[in-house]
């Protein structure tokens, strides 16, 4: 589809008028982080809109997998909330939508959907932003992202100096576009501009990740498996605080814990993660994981072994996320190297 | 889109003694559950949350469901004080059931252990009602002690099927016994089938499982014939939360009966 233009003037009345329709959440800069904020338009300011800065500290995923949800509970069954307001992320980036590949493939495509992330899922709409300044932490390229959207959003956003390039995705994001009046159609040399950023922010990817990894870490990974040696080595600095998985936008797993009594009860689904060490513990105590190690090596089997063979993708973006939080300062990127 | 963390409603219609700490359990669910042999479900006990189990009941009759449960934990502890007419919640079937088709014109060599046996009695029925379809059915069991032994009953009343041969095993014998005393696989030192045409079954705990399978394979029975219950922990059962991982598969969708020949080469120490 074409590519518009939206001058700077027009900007926050645009997105005035999304919030107006949507339950709106931007990227806000905050003592120099990003972090994603509800529009609230007596507290807001289109200077705090974070666009041009790269993803925001905490992943999209709690948007549409809770960190704790009730999915089920006695006698009265729970349903998905079918009424809520449609909700519009504005300014997601390429490497958030890795996330949802993985959850879209774990929750919606078996044989038992989970309605509660598909009614999620429908309800949102994607608005992604490029990144023209990828920053130290950022690796997408690695992964085979981009650092700019040209698919799986309803609509992308590139900022140039004096407005917005914006494209409509899909259908839905089309429909948001014959909304404002004040688009433009984009000229060339528009184009040419979100081109040359485009290719600007590829190359200071490029230029801080230089080592090519192995072509197939899946099948590295595998031969690598019996070195215990290499991966204690890689996780001698860990202090087992789960950050890196918790802050991770493509980790999926999850506990169903139930509370309540023998007349009525309610079932939340928590988040819940492979480092620990009750885990994968069975019944009567044996435990297939009991040593860390093992969990350690785990993460690294579903992120870029079994999710690449199965799902012909690694469930990891290249987001930097899991060593920008790690106490031990390993970056995920140096392990990967070594393969 | 039907919420599949729902459960169904079951209420206790009965409650087997079958061992000091193994329970048959007879439910009846608000709807039938559509199992069959092999397949698990997830149980409810109101307040204290799931785990997962095996009906052992024939899956040609699904209007009630037995489950032959073991007290381990805090679940199953908190089941072991329901009585008949009270409730429980049941979601399921989940995995894949035995692949039966594939067993038919086969003889059909099954080793149990413990509580292990409650799963393989739904494939003994399921086997036993369609018996032409099958070769000959052995079934091989052990327990701890005669005290431990499931089906006490049942299990006399299985030996006098025509094509059905039965061998016992306790690993000691605490009180007057006439069969062998030892580990199960006391029981395989001869395998009286056609073991390249065979399919072995084999459900237990997981050290019995391993020599088990170690002696089947010395036997010459090909990897892809010998079908293991895998216990992993399991949460949703549906193939999203992540708990059940085996390797490659989620012990829920893809289990939780595996051959040999799927798992030999996973890294994980899994038996
Ligand atoms: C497919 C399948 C079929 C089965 N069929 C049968 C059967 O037919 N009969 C039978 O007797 N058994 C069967 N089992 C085993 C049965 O599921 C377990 O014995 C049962 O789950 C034990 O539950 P529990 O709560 O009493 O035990 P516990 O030892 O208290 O706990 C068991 C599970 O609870 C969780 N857990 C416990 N403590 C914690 C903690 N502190 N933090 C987090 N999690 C915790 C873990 O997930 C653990 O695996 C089967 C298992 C599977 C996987
Ligand atoms: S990893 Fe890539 S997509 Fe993500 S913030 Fe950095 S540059 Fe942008
Ligand atoms: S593993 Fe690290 S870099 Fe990869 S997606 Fe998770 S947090 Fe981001
Ligand atoms: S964030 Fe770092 S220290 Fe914490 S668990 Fe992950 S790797 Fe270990
Ligand atoms: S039990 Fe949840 S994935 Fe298997």
């Amino acid at each position: 589809m074409d590519a518009y233009f939206l001058p700077n003037h027009r900007c926050s009345s645009w997105l005035a008028s999304l919030a107006g329709r949507f339950n709106l959440f931007y990227p806000r800069e905050v003592d120099e982080a990003v972090h994603w904020q509800r529009y609230d338009a007596n507290d807001f300011n289109i200077e705090q809109l974070a666009l041009r800065k790269i993803r925001a500290a905490e992943p999209i995923k709690p948007f549409f997998f809770s960190p704790r949800e009730r999915v089920a509970s006695f006698p009265e069954p729970v349903e998905p909330e079918t009424k809520m307001k449609p909700t519009l992320l504005f300014g997601v980036k390429g490497c958030d939508l890795r996330g949802i590949a993985v959850h879209k493939r774990m929750f919606l495509e078996g044989e038992f959907a989970d309605p509660f992330f598909a009614q999620r899922l429908n309800n949102t709409i994607l608005l992604g932003a490029d990144c023209p300044a990828p920053e130290r932490t950022c690796f997408c390229n690695l992964l085979g992202l981009k650092p700019f959207l040209t698919e799986d959003v309803d609509l992308s956003l590139t900022v140039i100096d004096d407005g917005w390039l914006i494209e409509a995705l899909s259908e839905r994001g089309a429909e948001l576009m014959q909304m404002e009046n004040g688009l433009q159609k984009a000229t060339d040399s528009q184009i040419a501009k979100r081109e040359e950023q485009r290719q600007k922010a590829m190359r200071i990817l490029k230029e801080q990740n230089p080592k090519d990894w192995n072509p197939n870490l899946a099948q590295a990974i595998a031969d690598k498996t019996a070195d215990k040696r290499f991966w204690i080595d890689a996780a001698r600095d860990c202090v087992e605080c789960f950050g890196c998985l918790l802050t991770c936008p493509t980790c999926f797993c999850f506990l169903l814990y139930d509370q309540g009594n023998a007349e009525r009860f309610e079932r939340s689904r928590v988040w819940d993660f492979c480092y620990l060490p009750m885990y994968a513990r069975v019944g009567g105590g044996a435990n297939p994981r009991a040593r860390f190690i093992d969990r350690f090596i785990n993460r690294f089997h579903c992120k870029f072994m079994h999710s690449k063979n199965q799902n012909g993708f690694y469930a990891c973006s290249g987001c930097g996320r899991c060593f920008s939080t790690c106490m031990g300062r390993i970056d995920i990127r140096n392990i990967l190297g070594q393969l | 889109m039907s919420n599949p963390y729902q459960p169904v409603q079951a209420k206790i219609l009965d409650v087997i003694e079958e061992t000091p700490n193994i329970r048959t359990f007879v439910l009846k669910p608000e709807r039938e559950i559509p199992f069959l042999a092999g397949q698990f479900v997830e149980l409810t006990i109101p307040g204290f949350g799931e785990a997962p189990f095996t009906p052992s009941s024939s899956h040609f009759r699904r209007e009630t469901l037995e489950m032959t449960i073991m007290r381990v934990g805090r679940a199953t502890g908190a089941l072991f004080t329901k009585k008949p007419g009270d409730l429980l919640g049941i979601r399921g079937p989940y995995g894949k059931p035995y692949p039966l088709k594939e067993f038919e014109g086969r003889d059909i060599y099954i080793v149990g252990g413990g509580v292990g046996l409650a799963p393989l009695r739904a494939l003994f029925l399921a086997l036993t009602e369609e018996k032409k379809k099958y070769g000959r059915i052995f079934l091989r069991y052990g327990a701890r002690t005669p005290k431990d032994i499931v089906y006490k009953k049942q299990l006399k009343e299985w030996e006098k099927i025509k094509g059905v041969d039965i061998d016992l095993s306790v690993d000691a014998a605490d009180e007057p016994w006439e069969r062998k005393v030892g580990v199960v696989t006391c029981l395989m030192d001869e395998i009286p089938c056609d073991v390249k045409k065979s399919v072995a079954v084999v459900c237990g705990p997981p050290i019995m499982m391993k020599f088990v399978t170690k002696k089947l394979l010395e036997a010459g029975f090909p990897g892809g014939s010998i079908y293991l219950s895998m216990e992993m922990n399991m949460s949703c059962g549906l193939g999203q939360c992540g708990h059940c991982r085996l390797g490659p598969y989620f012990t829920c969708k893809d289990g939780p009966v595996l051959t040999w020949e799927q798992i030999k080469d996973i890294e994980e120490p899994f038996l």
